[in-house]
């Protein structure tokens, strides 16, 4: 698998021959080629590229984080920290009985507040819509917001979740993870809270970094010995 | 930026509790500006010109100087326009097009300051009186934004005309002429130092970063002249000051102003 890796940027030529293409990638004639900069990894039947670098493109069923700008009277406009503008209508959050006329919009949610939402429906025609009525996702009161680059947030998460574990025990953090980047730290000491900060910028800056769960973790202890 | 960057709500709330504590969410002190670099003749090809970087916002200002008909009212007196633009490179939020208010207020304020402290002596810029002056035109763009425009402008078109040298013109068949011969500082009389001051609850803080700018209520820009006196002010966002509040940041102003006098200063010899 490893020789098949190779960076490309944009316009490059992957591999030919009859494979699916899948993220970042274009078929033209049997010739498969790179949208975006990243790494092509070539597969049995398919390839894809994974980015470097960009703004996150919504996926279904993603976990984001969302920031809310503005309202109308049937729904919310979210910053979700991409080019499209996420859409959470009003029924979502009120209910089916939801009336424009007797409901007040600012009343569950207002401009700035912060929401754990998950991407309902997009395809690209439609800006994506959001939905927050499932366990654990809805307003987030407390904790800070990180940002950091969407194309890095595998790393963050690491293999089965090792990376994020480590820091969550080191911290004693609770940190929830947005595919868009963003990620929402609360602990209940200041320290931790810091910590846990400048451990995800840590793998933010050094996400090509390997053995980087080995480096986060001498951090945080060599933190908690000073 | 300013009117369509939306502030979270946490870190809104996070930043008023840090000052409810006299913390800043950066770590400074409630009347501590962030640091400044200043380097000057960024623009070679401009007769003077300053890269300023305030914290995380940098701003270029290139000063052309080149002879000019006087307005009519002032034939005694040389001209000087001060213009600022922000490039869409600098923050997410700005977008090509005609400037929008924030952005004509930024170049109104930073030329007040230098215009009001008589700055410049207009009145050596005359080449023959009533028919043609000397011009001074101070352009700014923002390269990057992170919070108080006002100052960081202010600082580089300062330190732009601090550095600006100027050829001599005579009249010639009635066109003004350069002199061939060395070129001679801009004459300018003192230096004006503006320092911006927001308000956020009932704090006063200095030089506010881009977080700090979102979630103000209010601000004021009061410019200092060497001599310690306020010589312009300027008061923006939907909150007051109360009286003692406006002398309070007056008395900050001139405090925090002459230190960064002493920045500008080295610049202008650190130029020569």
């Amino acid at each position: 698998m490893d020789n098949k890796r190779k960076y490309v940027i944009p316009g490059d030529l992957v591999t030919t021959g009859p494979f699916r293409p899948e993220q970042n990638v274009l078929l033209e004639g049997n010739k498969i080629i790179s949208t975006s900069i990243g790494i092509s990894e070539i597969y049995d039947d398919s390839v894809r590229v994974i980015p470097l670098t960009g703004k996150y493109i919504p996926k279904i069923n993603d976990l984001v984080i969302a920031k809310v700008l503005s309202h109308t009277s049937l729904s919310w406009e979210l910053d979700i920290n991409s080019c499209y503008v996420g859409f959470l209508p009003a029924q979502d959050v009120f209910g089916r009985d939801f009336s424009a006329h007797a409901d007040e919009l600012t009343s569950k949610l207002k401009t700035g507040d912060l929401v754990a939402a998950r991407i309902a429906n997009f395809d690209r025609t439609r800006d994506p819509l959001l939905t927050i009525s499932d366990r654990d996702l809805g307003k987030i009161d407390s904790g800070a917001l990180v940002q950091i680059s969407p194309s890095k947030v595998p790393r963050l998460i690491g293999k089965r979740g090792t990376m994020i574990q480590t820091i969550e025990i080191a911290t004693n953090a609770a940190i929830t993870i947005g595919q868009n980047g963003w990620v929402v730290v609360s602990c209940e000491s200041t320290e931790g809270l810091l910590k846990a900060k400048k451990a995800i910028q840590m793998v933010d800056e050094k996400a090509h970094i390997a053995n980087l769960t080995d480096q986060v973790k001498e951090m945080l202890e060599s933190e908690s010995e000073s | 930026m300013a009117s369509h960057s939306v502030i979270d709500e946490l870190k809104k709330t996070q930043i008023l509790e840090l000052l409810d504590q006299e913390k800043r969410v950066d770590g400074r002190a409630l009347d501590e500006p962030r640091e400044i670099s200043i380097e000057t003749n960024a623009v070679p090809k401009a007769n003077g010109s300053a890269k300023v970087r305030l914290g995380d916002t940098e701003v270029l200002c290139g000063v052309k100087i080149q002879p000019d008909r006087p307005f009519p009212d002032m034939g005694d007196k040389g001209i000087f326009i001060c213009t600022a633009e922000l490039l869409p490179l600098s923050h997410p939020s700005v977008e090509t097009g005609p400037p929008q208010p924030h952005v004509i207020e930024l170049a109104r304020v930073v030329d007040r300051g230098i215009r009001e402290s008589h700055m410049i002596d207009l009145s050596q810029l005359v080449i023959e009186k009533g028919k043609s002056v000397v011009g001074v035109f101070s352009d700014i763009v923002v390269i990057d934004y992170d919070g108080n425009l006002f100052d960081a402008c202010s600082y580089a078109a300062t330190a732009a005309l601090l550095t600006s040298t100027t050829p001599k013109w005579t009249m010639v068949d009635d066109k003004p002429t350069i002199v061939n011969g060395e070129e001679i500082p801009l004459p300018t009389t003192t230096i004006p130092v503006s320092v911006t001051m927001g308000k956020i609850g009932n704090h006063i803080i200095v030089d506010p970063n881009g977080d700090e700018w979102d979630s103000m209520d209010a601000r004021i820009t009061i410019t200092t002249n060497s001599d310690g006196n306020i010589c312009a002010l300027q008061k923006g966002g939907n909150d007051g000051f109360t009286q003692e509040e406006v002398v309070q940041c007056g008395e900050i102003s001139v405090r925090v102003g002459a230190k960064i006098r002493e920045k500008l200063k080295e610049a202008q010899q650190g130029s020569r």
